[in-house]
C-alpha cells in the first residue's frame, strides 16, 4: 500500500488541496447560481420599468 | 382559437358543479385551462414533507403525481406513504389548482381548501416467487460451475491489479 | 483497398467483452445490499438471475475466444461500442423480470438512457418501484457516468496501448496520469469524493424540507448519483419536483454542474491549480454560453407572461437550462407542460442546449463546449486571417489545462464531430416526426436523446411506437460514444458480411 514512503506533509498537502479545489468547484458553481439569479432580478426590473 | 375558448368556458363552468375527480394527467396536460380553477382530485398519498403550519403532499393518481399544499394537522393525519411495501392513504383534495404557483417557486400544485382521508394505507406483504427462486438457483449453480471450470483452464494466467493508491 | 477481416478480429473482440460481462455480474449484485436493507427478499432472485446469466455467457466467449493478439484501433472502437450494447442487454434482465418496466424493450430502454446518463425513462410507476430496483438505475447511471470501460480498467490490468485505444473508443480521451490505469482509478476517485459530497448534502437538505429519514437518506443516495452522473433518473416520478424545494434545487445544480466538468479539470484544481477556473477555455465557453441562454429564456419567459418573480424564473428557466446544457436532465416542471406552457423559441432553444452539452471527457453529453470553443476559434481566426496582410501570420492558442496552439486539425476534429451530431439529430427529429408528432416536441426529444439529457416533451412513455424506442436507443448509444466507435462497428459489420470472415 505505499506505507513505506509515505510523508505526512505530503499526505496533508495533498488533502488540504483536495479540500481547497472542492470548496472552490463548489464556490464556481455558487457563483454562477448567484449570477444567474441577479439575472432574473435584472430582468424583472427591467419588465416593471416598461 | 374559439374552440379552445369554448372549451375554457365549458370546463370553467361544469368544473365546480360536477361531484368526480379530475385526473391528474387532465391537470397537467390542460394546467392554463384549469389555472386558479378550483379542482378535486382523489389519489394516493405518495409522499409527505411537514414545513412548519403547512405541509407538501404529494398525491399520485393514474401515473402522475401533483403536490397538494395542506395545513399541518391535516398532514399529521396521515398513516402511510405509498412505496413499494406500502399502500398509501386514499385522499380526497378539493382546493385551488395553479400552474405556475408564485409563491411556491412557479410549481404546478394545489393548495387544498378540504382534504379528507377516504381511506387508510396498509402494508404491502410481497412474498419472493418459487419459479424465479429455482430459476435463479440453478442459474446461480451453473455460474459458479462455469467459473470453477475456466479457473481451472486458465489457472494463473489472469493477472488482477493491486488495489488503488491515491495520495501517490 | 481495406483488407478483410478474419475471425481473430472476432476473436479479440469478443474475448475481451468476455471482462466486461464479469464486471457487469458484480454491478448487478450490488443492489442486493440495498434489497436486504429495505427487506425486499423478493426482488434478490432477479439480480441473482442476470448476474448468472452475465458470468455465464462471460465463462463461455471467454474460453472459447481466448486470445492474447493485441487490440488495434478497430478492435478497440468495436470492442467499445459493443461493450454498452453487451452492457445494455444483460442489465436489462432484472428490470424485466421484476416488471418494473412492460417489456424487455423498455427494460433495455432504461439501461442504455442509464449507462450513457440519458435519464428518459420507460418505467410507468416509479413511485411503487422497489428500492432496490431504484437504486439499480440510479447505480447504473453513476457507473456510466464515469465509463464501463474506465471503470473495468480501474480493476483490471491491461496493456497500456489497447487501454488507451478503447478509452479513446469510449469518448474519454484523456491523460490525467502517465499510467492509463492509474488515470482511470483517479477518475473513479473523484467521482466517488462527489458522489459522497452529494449524498450527504441532499439527505441533509431532504431532512430540512421536511421528509421522513429513511426517504431523506434513500433519496440523497440516488440523487446525488444521478446528479454528478448528470444523469437524470431519479426516484420519483415527479423527479426534481417531488420536494418543492429551492434548497434541493440548488444542492442538484451545484452538483450536476460539478459532474458536468473535465476530469481533466478536476483533477487540476484538486491537485492545487485552481487558477485553471479562470483560464480554462471550456468552463469560459461553457458559463457563457449557459448565462447568455439563461437571460434570453427567462426574458422570453417572463415577457411572454408564462412566469413572473425572480424567483419562479430561477427555479423554472435557470435551473431547467442548466439542466439541458449539462445534459442532467433533473426537470422541476412536468415534461408536457414544456410544449404546452412554454413558446416554442424556448424549446427550440432549450432543444440547442442540449446539443452543445457541457465539457468533453465529464459525465455529459452533446457536442462539448471545448468544441464549441475550438470552433469559435478557429472561426475568429480566419476573420483575423482575411484582415491581415498576406506575409503576417496569425497563431491561436487555446487553454485546456495547459496551453495548446490551435491547429487545423484539432479544429476539424472538432467541425467533424459537431457536424455528426447535427447530422443525428436531423435523422432522429424526422423519423421522430414520421411517427406523427410535431416538429418542435420531435426537435426537443430527439436533442434530449443525442445530447443525453433526458429532459423529455412528453413523446417518451411506455406507450411511444416500438420502432421510436429503438431509434433512441440508437440515438443515446452513438451520442455517448461521440458517434466515431459506432461508425466503426457499423463498417466491421458491412465489411465482415460483404466479404466474410478468412481464416
Amino acid at each position: 500500500m505505499g506505507l513505506r514512503k509515505f510523508s505526512l506533509r505530503a499526505f496533508l498537502k495533498k488533502n488540504l488541496d483536495f479540500i481547497a479545489g472542492v470548496s472552490s468547484e463548489i464556490g464556481l458553481c455558487i457563483g454562477i447560481i448567484i449570477i444567474a439569479l441577479a439575472i432574473s432580478f435584472f430582468l424583472v426590473f427591467i419588465k416593471s420599468l416598461a | 382559437m374559439m374552440k379552445f375558448a369554448v372549451v375554457f368556458m365549458l370546463v370553467l363552468l361544469l368544473a365546480p358543479g360536477l361531484a368526480t375527480a379530475e385526473t391528474s394527467k387532465e391537470l397537467i396536460e390542460n394546467a392554463r385551462a384549469f389555472d386558479g380553477g378550483q379542482v378535486t382530485l382523489q389519489g394516493e398519498v405518495i409522499g409527505v414533507m411537514m414545513r412548519g403550519n403547512n405541509a407538501w403532499v404529494n398525491v399520485y393518481e393514474g401515473g402522475y403525481a401533483i403536490g397538494v399544499w395542506v395545513r399541518a394537522e391535516d398532514a399529521r393525519n396521515i398513516s402511510f406513504i405509498g412505496d413499494y411495501s406500502h399502500a398509501g392513504d386514499n385522499v380526497l383534495v378539493t382546493g385551488t389548482f395553479n400552474m405556475a404557483d408564485p409563491e411556491h417557486g412557479g410549481d404546478l400544485d394545489i393548495r387544498a381548501e378540504n382534504f379528507t382521508i377516504t381511506a387508510q394505507g396498509a402494508a404491502i406483504l410481497r412474498t419472493p416467487n418459487v419459479i424465479v427462486v429455482a430459476i435463479s438457483m440453478i442459474l446461480v449453480a451453473l455460474a459458479i460451475v462455469s467459473l470453477v471450470w475456466l479457473w481451472r483452464i486458465h489457472k494463473g494466467e489472469e493477472k488482477i491489479a493491486p488495489w488503488p493508491v491515491y495520495w501517490r | 483497398m481495406i483488407p478483410s477481416l478474419r475471425r481473430e478480429d472476432l476473436r479479440i473482440i469478443g474475448f475481451n467483452l468476455s471482462k466486461i460481462l464479469f464486471i457487469v455480474s458484480i454491478v448487478m449484485l450490488i443492489p442486493i445490499i440495498v434489497a436486504v436493507i429495505y427487506g425486499e427478499f423478493e426482488i434478490i432472485p432477479h439480480f441473482l438471475i442476470g448476474s448468472s446469466i452475465s458470468v455465464i455467457l462471460g465463462s463461455i466467449t471467454h474460453h472459447y475466444w481466448e486470445t492474447d493478439k493485441e487490440m488495434e484501433l478497430k478492435h478497440a472502437l468495436c470492442f467499445a461500442a459493443l461493450t454498452w450494447i453487451v452492457s445494455m442487454l444483460v442489465t436489462a434482465i432484472p428490470l424485466w423480470t421484476t416488471g418494473s418496466t412492460n417489456s424487455y424493450l423498455d427494460a433495455n430502454f432504461d439501461t442504455m438512457s442509464g449507462f450513457t446518463t440519458s435519464g428518459l425513462t420507460l418505467v410507468p410507476d416509479i413511485d411503487h418501484l422497489s428500492y432496490s430496483i431504484n437504486f439499480y438505475r440510479h447505480f447504473l447511471q453513476f457507473f456510466g457516468g464515469i465509463g464501463i470501460i474506465v471503470i473495468s480498467l480501474t480493476v483490471l490490468s491491461r496493456s497500456e496501448l489497447s487501454s488507451v485505444l478503447t478509452f479513446k473508443g469510449e469518448a474519454r480521451d484523456i491523460g490525467i496520469k502517465p499510467n492509463i490505469v492509474r488515470t482511470a482509478r483517479v477518475i473513479l476517485g473523484i467521482a466517488i469524493a462527489f458522489m459522497v459530497i452529494g449524498s450527504v448534502l441532499f439527505t441533509a437538505a431532504g431532512i430540512i424540507e421536511g421528509a421522513n429519514l429513511r426517504t431523506a437518506i434513500f433519496d440523497g443516495v440516488n440523487y446525488s448519483m444521478a446528479a454528478y452522473s448528470t444523469g437524470g433518473f431519479a426516484p420519483h416520478s415527479q423527479n426534481m419536483l417531488f420536494y418543492h424545494s429551492t434548497l434541493y434545487e440548488v444542492i442538484a445544480l451545484i452538483i450536476f454542474l460539478i459532474g458536468s466538468f473535465n476530469f481533466s479539470f478536476h483533477y487540476s484544481i484538486l491537485s492545487g491549480r485552481r487558477r485553471e477556473i479562470f483560464k480554462n477555455i471550456e468552463i469560459k465557453t461553457f458559463f457563457t454560453i449557459l448565462l447568455l441562454s439563461t437571460l434570453v429564456i427567462s426574458g422570453l419567459l417572463l415577457f411572454s407572461g408564462v412566469y413572473s418573480t425572480p424567483d419562479v424564473l430561477f427555479r423554472k428557466a435557470f435551473f431547467q437550462a442548466a439542466s439541458a446544457q449539462t445534459t442532467t436532465g433533473f426537470g422541476t416542471l412536468y415534461p408536457v407542460q414544456i410544449s404546452t406552457i412554454w413558446p416554442s423559441t424556448v424549446v427550440f432553444m432549450m432543444a440547442m442546449l442540449m446539443m452543445i452539452g457541457a465539457s468533453a471527457n465529464s459525465t455529459a453529453g452533446g457536442i462539448k463546449a471545448i468544441r464549441i470553443g475550438v470552433m469559435v476559434k478557429s472561426f475568429v481566426r480566419e476573420i483575423k486571417k482575411a484582415l491581415s496582410p498576406r506575409s503576417a501570420t496569425v497563431e491561436t492558442t487555446y487553454h485546456h489545462v495547459e496551453d495548446t496552439p490551435l491547429t487545423e486539425t484539432v479544429a476539424k476534429g472538432a467541425m467533424l464531430i459537431a457536424f455528426s451530431y447535427v447530422l443525428l439529430f436531423i435523422v432522429g427529429t424526422t423519423i421522430t416526426m414520421l411517427h406523427g408528432y410535431g416538429m418542435s416536441d420531435s426537435m426537443f426529444e430527439t436533442a434530449s436523446a443525442v445530447g443525453n439529457t433526458g429532459l423529455s416533451s412528453g413523446i417518451t412513455s411506455p406507450a411511444m411506437p416500438d420502432t421510436l424506442k429503438v431509434t433512441y436507443i440508437f440515438l443515446m448509444w452513438a451520442g455517448r460514444l461521440e458517434i466515431m466507435a459506432v461508425l466503426v462497428l457499423i463498417g466491421f459489420t458491412i465489411l465482415g458480411i460483404r466479404r466474410g470472415f478468412r481464416k
